[in-house]
């Protein structure tokens, strides 16, 4: 039982021996850091990977998310510190009107499993909302996800909000889902598109660089 | 002659249709969509009104993408935008009479080729399972999801043969059965079949069979070919295909414009052997300009081809 055994467990969605492995590993010497950095993230990096090379799918993935997130439930109260804060804050929702949160689930399971704090504001998000949280959490990135064409019109008007209320310059803001497009982003203004979601994470990556 | 091109013989240049639903309508209208979908005169009222305010070649009855999943059961939240809140509970509220009706009253005052959309069974299944369980399903509960999938593929088969019977034609959407979301062997595993039985009722009965997989499409060509639709609704129609195509416009395009774009997209469009259709390459957005609409379809019907 090794966290190299964990790691592989996530990238072929075994989400029984994930929980066993964690457990068994969490029991012996392994510490939880060690569990999150070489088995979970790296694990997730590999999913990523192939998502990319579209050897794996939107099923696929959900199911290595659902594996991620049964180990990170469990060596969360153990971790020093929580993982994440060091590369920054990510506001992510659905935006109004819309409630395919599939993309956005996904693309937040790969924030946290590379380093981002990420608060999830759900899905169907009324857009005051989304200028609430950059006002409150002050986060680096506003991540806006719509799947239709009908809601994908509401990232315009929040990114419209976040100038009227002064806001725009302190937040990068990039858009994903079926509906948009680089230049739908381009068009409303938003700094960036993610075609999916590791697009999503490198563009977030390079907006977040100090 | 292909039954697309035998349609409309009499156009001199390809046939024309931005996909336009009842959502677009009822802004035309300054109405809402919740208000037009719920009853058939005034669903027929908003397709014919926009209908004729453009003029396009295709008269489709698309209402919203939940006709099927609320009769089975799901409940339907209507602001701003139709979307599913709950899965299926045991009695659904069935709006397939209104389209039904829709359909038969367009047929007396329409003279243009009638298509009635409905949902491809493995889309539908998706909406009653709630579409992420549903995804992971598809890998470990496989009979399960066969199980629901055969549920759907059966109502949507006595939903069509009501349809059939009255002649009009059909456009299939099965947006969950897009390779930008499911492989394509989970293509062939799930939503091919009921596909083939769907479109082979469609064909028995004479009619026109329209399909419509949004995003990426180009791994699962080869598939879509052999189900023996007579038109693919693509985003992509550059892409090979042995069935005729319509598309061409995008999205972001019919939307934003500006009215040069849109003109080059009709034009590219036309250029294409078998791009039978200029259409958008989804539907068109609630709020899109009507000038841009208007703009599509002049273009496709100028006599040059760029």
């Amino acid at each position: 039982m090794t966290v190299a055994e964990l790691k592989e467990a996530i990238i072929r969605l075994d989400r029984k021996k994930v929980e066993e492995l964690t457990t068994q590993l969490l029991k012996g010497s392994a510490k939880a850091e060690e569990i999150l950095n070489d088995g979970l993230i790296a694990g997730m990096r590999e999913v990523g990977e192939l998502f990319a090379r579209k050897e794996y799918f939107v099923p696929e993935v959900l199911l290595a998310a659902d594996c991620f997130y049964i180990a990170f439930n469990l060596i969360t109260p153990l971790l020093k510190a929580k993982k994440g804060k060091e590369k920054g804050k990510i506001v992510i929702g659905v935006v109004q009107g819309d409630i395919h949160d599939i993309g956005k689930n996904i693309v937040k399971v790969m924030l946290e499993a590379n380093g981002y704090e990420v608060i999830d504001l759900g899905r169907d998000v009324p857009h005051h909302r989304f200028v609430k949280a950059v006002r409150e959490e002050k986060p680096k990135v506003l991540a806006l996800s719509a799947l239709m064409t009908t809601t994908m019109l509401g990232m315009a008007d929040i990114i419209q909000m976040l100038k009227e209320e002064k806001l725009r310059e302190e937040v990068k803001v990039i858009i994903g889902g079926a509906a948009t497009s680089a230049e739908f982003a381009s068009k409303i203004g938003a700094d960036g598109y993610g075609e999916d979601a590791t697009a999503a994470v490198k563009i977030i990556e390079s907006l977040t660089i100090e | 002659m292909n039954k697309i091109h035998q349609l409309f013989k009499g156009n001199k240049q390809k046939a024309v249709f931005p996909i336009i639903g009842a959502d677009h309508c009822a802004y035309l209208k300054k109405t809402t969509l919740a208000k037009v979908a719920r009853k058939a005169k005034e669903l027929a009222d908003a397709l014919e009104y926009a209908f004729r305010l453009y003029r396009y070649d295709i008269i489709l009855i698309f209402s919203d993408p939940y006709v099927e999943a609320e009769a089975l059961g799901c409940q339907i939240d209507w602001e701003p935008f139709p979307k599913i809140l709950s899965r299926r509970k045991n009695s659904g509220n069935d709006r397939t009479g209104i389209i039904i009706e829709t359909a038969e009253r367009l047929k007396r005052r329409v003279d243009a080729p009638i298509f009635v959309s409905i949902k491809g069974p493995f889309s539908l299944a998706s909406f009653l399972g709630g579409t992420e369980t549903f995804f992971k399903e598809l890998i470990i509960e496989e009979e399960k999801i066969k199980e629901m999938i055969a549920e759907a593929s059966e109502f949507q088969i006595r939903y069509l043969r009501s349809l059939l019977s009255l002649g009009v034609n059909i456009f299939i959407g099965d947006p969950c059965a897009s390779a930008s979301l499911i492989s394509p062997k989970f293509f062939l595993k799930f939503a091919y079949q009921p596909l083939l039985r769907i479109i082979g009722e469609i064909k028995n009965n004479g009619l026109i069979v329209a399909l419509h997989i949004c995003g990426n499409t180009k791994p699962i060509i080869p598939f879509l070919d052999n189900l023996g639709c007579d038109i693919l609704s693509l985003e992509d129609i550059k892409i090979e295909t042995k069935t005729p195509k319509m598309g061409g416009v995008a999205t972001n395009t019919i939307f934003f414009g500006g009215e040069e774009k849109i003109e080059k997209e009709v034009l590219e469009a036309k250029r294409i052997p078998s791009c039978s259709i200029i259409a958008t390459s989804c539907d068109v957005p609630v709020t899109t300009p009507p000038e841009h609409i208007k703009k599509m379809i002049e273009t496709a019907r100028e006599e040059r081809d760029g």
